[in-house]
């Protein structure tokens, strides 16, 4: 599993307890009734969670304006503690949005306590392998012995200048 | 970013002050090799020669439509990338704001249903 820094953190504070919060992503009928961007709907016959370390959550996204996209969610819990933490694979697969590929992200979800009865939610997401290895790395790297080579350069200019200075 | 070679002409083609210049305003938009020459104080050959590099290195594309042959700045790899976190941090938001709702919706109906106890429609 993915154990780099995330690329992608999102921290929200909710005004509910956190055992709610909790139940909003662990139970079929409470996911259905928020997840997702608006005009997509969850089939309720096609939610199965099985929730603990080493469970699943496996859902099917639908979109009324779209008919020909079925995108199917199966999450692979590999670490849940409950009502303070969901972690695993998200995998992202089915009949897609035209232009997007099936991938897999890791997807670790915390539920803190706040002040006032309140929760707060830190998710935090991976890019997909195909995304941030090798290409991401690959710039990273090449940005890193470019540095290292201009600063060589820039050393070597200088001692030309310096060369010229003194010949002249 | 595929082997050694790649790479290595990728840091060659970078390592020049001239062709960083040429990078960074292919940033912002495709141009032509006299749109390039303009801001910059060498000639318009010297400008075309350093394309090419830029082009053996695959850091960028031209087009061979028309009379202008516009230079593109292949950013895929990190543009890629860079397009699938904004994509998700705005499915998080939306999502986040129908939670908010939903949990204020289900809190509400919850203290109705301690009001008038037999209420059947409570989902919990």
């Amino acid at each position: 599993m993915n154990t780099e820094t995330p690329q992608l953190v999102v921290s929200r504070v909710f005004d509910a307890p956190r055992q709610l919060v909790y139940r909003a992503f662990t139970d079929p009928d409470h996911l259905a009734a928020w997840w997702g961007p608006i005009g997509n709907s969850l089939p309720r016959d096609e939610i199965e969670f099985d929730v603990r370390p080493g469970g699943f959550q496996r859902w099917t996204e639908v979109n009324a304006s779209d008919p020909v996209v079925r995108v199917r969610i199966h999450v692979d819990l590999t670490d849940v503690a409950d009502g303070e933490l969901l972690d695993g694979v998200m995998h992202v697969g089915g009949r897609l949005p035209e232009g997007l590929e099936p991938f897999e992200t890791r997807l670790r979800i915390e539920f803190h306590d706040e002040a006032d009865g309140r929760t707060r939610l830190e998710i935090r997401q991976w890019l997909p392998d195909h995304l941030a290895h090798p290409s991401a790395e690959g710039w990273r790297q090449a940005f890193t012995k470019l540095d290292a080579t201009l600063t060589n350069v820039q050393a070597v200019a200088a001692d030309h200048r310096k060369a010229e200075a003194w010949r002249s | 970013m595929a082997g050694t070679d790649q790479l290595s002409a990728v840091f060659s083609a970078l390592s020049d002050p001239t062709r960083r210049a040429i990078i960074a305003e292919l940033a912002d938009r495709d141009a032509t090799v006299t749109e390039l020459t303009a801001p910059l104080s060498i000639s318009m050959p010297a400008v075309s020669r350093h394309l090419k590099v830029l082009e053996r290195a695959a850091l960028i594309s031209r087009s061979r439509s028309g009379k202008w042959r516009a230079s593109h700045l292949e950013s895929a790899p990190l543009r890629e990338a860079a397009d699938w976190i904004e994509r998700y941090r705005r499915l998080w938001d939306a999502s986040l704001t129908r939670l908010d709702a939903h949990l204020a919706a289900v809190q509400a109906a919850d203290r109705a249903t301690d009001r008038t106890a037999d209420d059947p429609r409570d989902p919990e």
